[in-house]
């Protein structure tokens, strides 16, 4: 495996549920509190996926997706962003900033990994 | 998962504050939207975490306070006292759900109350009441049978750009699937100077079958469905990947470099499928067991043919292995392009033909297994069998060959071996032995150990017992490994009563001559009290071996590396004047036969010779040539059928120059000089 993951949630309680999953699997992860803070991962190192929750302080995940999407280096990498099925508006307001997918919350560990296995192999 | 949701009441707790804060500050800007944002925040992480972490409550609730915010939030409702008053109750009916006290009939009665109100307010349309989980947590009954779909897929030019590689979609497609065909379509690929390589220009059709429904199909693309035009049909109700006139149909459309007419299909699908329904119904008829399809089609194929291929593929690489030397020698530039192509597809060759004659030493498990069990329960002893790499694969001869030395094993570790139970526990064993069987590779053999835990075989009873047979006197030195060793020897058996399943002399010996005939090698490793481990090293495969070139006049042979123990230069009147063929080497007598007598070629005038001592049973014995040329890996081939009736030559090579080597087979040809 060895791919890298960013994970970008305000909330502690999913960033360690997604983390401790994701580890589990093999891969490598890459936390981030908010939009902003996850910025600083983008420094030329290589990540493979990044998983972004929309609703954050500081800068919310629309913002992020489409910060990276301009990002040198950056702008091929598939984005999930968690979401809530309530919200078919966000969800394609998220496509369109350039969303590869999302990951419907709540989530089940399998359906998670799932939705990774889409984008990446 | 409890540790994470104790992490989640706690964080609860801060949101739940931090919500109450937020309220707070509502009331007295209640159009601040940065307020809004926040308790929004609050309550899709409590959502969220909610449901993860198994409080259904809170994550319902939540749920349809968020709808009545997000309202809110969308200008379509304005925050009031009566919504902060429910607000505010809600709040607090969340810290209840949070203390786990859902079940009391006050907390009930006051969350159907706020239900209620919360209904009312979204313009009294009654919401329906239900956690907000998702299929996940929803098992949907299956249908278990296989359909055929079709599936059309074309992506958009700029599907790259979302970071989607729609590769991986076909490959989870591919996982959905039983039976799987992929027809790519490249028409659209512009040429080299028009073409952009960060566009995608292919379009795939796909035929599928599978157990899922149309919608774990149209799921797979989920993500990319702005970016595509997909279609799904669903062709028959029947697989009919697997059926060859189908398969013909589709696979012609596709050479025409037309996209299948779904209709047209269908109606062919339905014809077709009428009359495998007909043969499914009179199957479901036949009571039995529904063998699973394998994924992986595979057709038999008659042995023969597969020798067959194999003489031709190594004959190839004979071939090019000259073409290379000659190649190599010339001038020629095109030819040594063209030498180096057939190398790289005499390779390709080999490694496939090869690898069509492995096959995994799991197809023996059963077998073992059954026997295991059977002797267990026969000798009233109780055993757990575990197997380790039994996904190697070896030569499909050796692993016929095999069958009988393990099953003598199997036999001898669960008679001998393990101990009774009582026994077992006396001694602060487990009451059940334990049997194993691990294989893996190391360069070009397989190692198989069969271990087993049990009373394994004491030195001093061997060396009594062989005393006792005279195979060896009274006051013999011998190293503890050379007493184990004895047990491969014909005649000898440690049992003290003869018993059906093992004992009778007739085990190990035998297990040794087989496995010794297919080039392998056996170890016996034991502590007494702790168990017996036998280790088999085994060739990958019989049709390459490793060996040594060795002349006589002008012929070349072949002796098997696995069996040659030394080489020495000896002159030539020390070998012809002896008188019992007898040869001094390492201040050892060992005997020896001079090969040019044996094969009948006349006196050589030669000074010096070479001695090759092989391994001949537990004894060294010399053979004699006129010169050692070196190791070579020689691809043997048979002999013909003429030549079927003589016991020197396994079979014969052939030598990089074209000329011809045959490979000795040493037990065999020694047997006979000693006859003679």
């Amino acid at each position: 495996m060895g791919k890298t993951i960013l994970i970008v949630d305000d909330s502690e309680s999913i960033r360690e549920v997604v983390s401790f999953t994701l580890e589990n699997e093999g891969y490598n992860v890459l936390v981030g509190v908010d939009g902003k803070d996850a910025l600083k991962f983008l420094d030329g190192q290589s990540i493979d996926l990044v998983i972004t929750d929309l609703h954050m302080p500081v800068m919310d995940g629309i913002e992020l997706i489409k910060t990276v999407r301009k990002t040198e280096g950056y702008q091929r990498i598939p984005i999930l962003f968690l979401t809530t099925e309530s919200q078919v508006a966000k969800k394609m307001e998220a496509k369109e900033a350039g969303a590869t997918g999302w990951i419907i919350k709540p989530f089940v560990p399998s359906k998670l990994l799932d939705a990774i296995s889409k984008v990446l192999r | 998962m409890e540790n994470f949701k104790e992490k989640f009441k706690e964080e609860a707790i801060e949101n739940i504050n931090d919500l109450e804060k937020a309220l707070l500050e509502l009331e007295s800007s209640p159009q601040d939207k940065e307020l809004i944002e926040r308790v929004f925040r609050a309550m899709h992480s409590l959502k969220g975490g909610g449901a993860m972490f198994g409080y259904a409550n809170i994550s319902e609730y939540t749920h349809n306070l968020e709808t009545v915010y997000d309202r809110v939030r969308n200008d379509q409702m304005k925050i009031d006292e009566n919504l902060l008053n429910i607000t505010f109750a809600s709040v607090d009916l969340l810290k209840k759900f949070l203390n786990e006290e859902d079940q009391d009939p006050e907390v009930i009665k006051e969350k159907n109350f706020l239900s209620g109100e919360i209904n009312a307010l979204i313009n009294g349309q009654p919401i329906p009441n239900q956690p907000v989980s998702l299929q996940p947590f929803a098992s949907e009954e299956k249908n278990k049978s296989l359909k055929t779909f079709y599936v059309l897929f074309i992506p958009e030019e700029n599907i790259f750009d979302n970071g989607t590689n729609p590769l991986f979609l076909l490959d989870e497609l591919g996982s959905l699937s039983n039976d799987f065909v992929v027809y790519p379509h490249v028409n659209k690929v512009p040429g080299l100077e028009k073409i952009n390589p960060e566009s995608c220009y292919i379009y795939w059709e796909i035929y599928l079958s599978t157990e899922a429904d149309m919608n774990a199909i149209t799921d797979v693309f989920i993500f990319v469905e702005d970016e595509c035009v997909l279609q799904v049909n669903k062709i028959s109700e029947v697989n009919l990947l697997q059926n060859k006139e189908f398969l013909n149909k589709i696979d012609k459309t596709y050479k025409d470099q037309v996209d299948a007419d779904v209709n047209e299909l269908t109606k062919f699908a339905y014809n077709l499928s009428q009359a495998s329904v007909e043969e499914k119904k009179k199957a479901e008829e036949k009571p039995g067991i529904n063998v699973k399809e394998r994924a992986i089609s595979s057709i038999r194929v008659a042995s023969d043919k597969l020798d067959n291929l194999m003489n031709l593929v190594s004959e190839l690489v004979t071939v090019q292995a000259r073409l290379d030397l000659y190649a190599a020698n010339s001038e020629d530039a095109e030819l040594l392009a063209i030498a180096e192509n057939i190398q790289k597809l005499s390779r390709q060759m080999r490694d496939i033909a090869f690898s069509i004659v492995l096959i995994p030493i799991e197809t023996m498990l059963t077998r073992f297994q059954r026997l295991i069990r059977d002797l267990s329960n026969e000798l009233n002893k109780e055993v757990i069998f575990v197997t380790e790499g039994v996904e190697t694969e070896l030569d499909k001869t050796i692993i016929e060959n095999l069958l009988d030395p393990f099953m003598h094993i199997f036999r001898n570790s669960l008679d001998h071996g393990i101990e009774s139970a009582e026994k077992r526990i006396a001694l602060g064993k487990p009451a059940k032995g334990k049997i194993m069987l691990k294989a893996f590779y190391s360069g070009a053999n397989v190692f198989i150990q069969i271990s087993d835990d049990g009373a394994g075989i004491d030195p001093e009873v061997i060396r009594e017992k062989a005393i006792r047979k005279g195979f060896i006197s009274q006051d013999a030195q011998l190293s503890k490994k050379e007493l184990i060793d004895m047990i491969f020897l014909p005649g000898f058996s440690t049992s003290d009563k003869v018993t059906d399943v093992s004992g009778r002399g007739v085990g190990m010996d035998v297990v040794k001559r087989k496995i010794s005939d297919i080039r392998g090698e056996v170890e016996v490793e034991s502590e007494v009290n702790v168990g017996t481990t036998i280790t088999i090293k085994l060739p990958l495969t019989l049709s390459i071996i490793d060996g040594l070139l060795v002349k006589i006049q002008d012929t070349f042979y072949v002796i098997p590396l696995s069996v040659v123990n030394k080489i020495y230069a000896a002159p030539h009147k020390d070998l012809v004047n002896t008188f019992n063929h007898l040869v001094v080497l390492d201040g050892r007598q060992i005997p020896f036969y001079y090969l040019r007598e044996e094969l009948g070629v006349e006196e050589n005038q030669t000074q010096m010779e070479e001695v090759v001592a092989v391994k001949y049973e537990d004894r060294e014995i010399g053979l004699v040539v006129d010169s050692v040329e070196g190791e070579y890996q020689a691809v043997l081939k048979p002999l013909g059928k003429h030549y079927k009736k003589q016991d020197f030559f396994s079979g014969a090579t052939i030598l990089g120059n074209g000329t011809l080597a045959l490979v000795m087979d040493t037990n065999k040809a020694i047997k006979r000089f000693s006859i003679q």
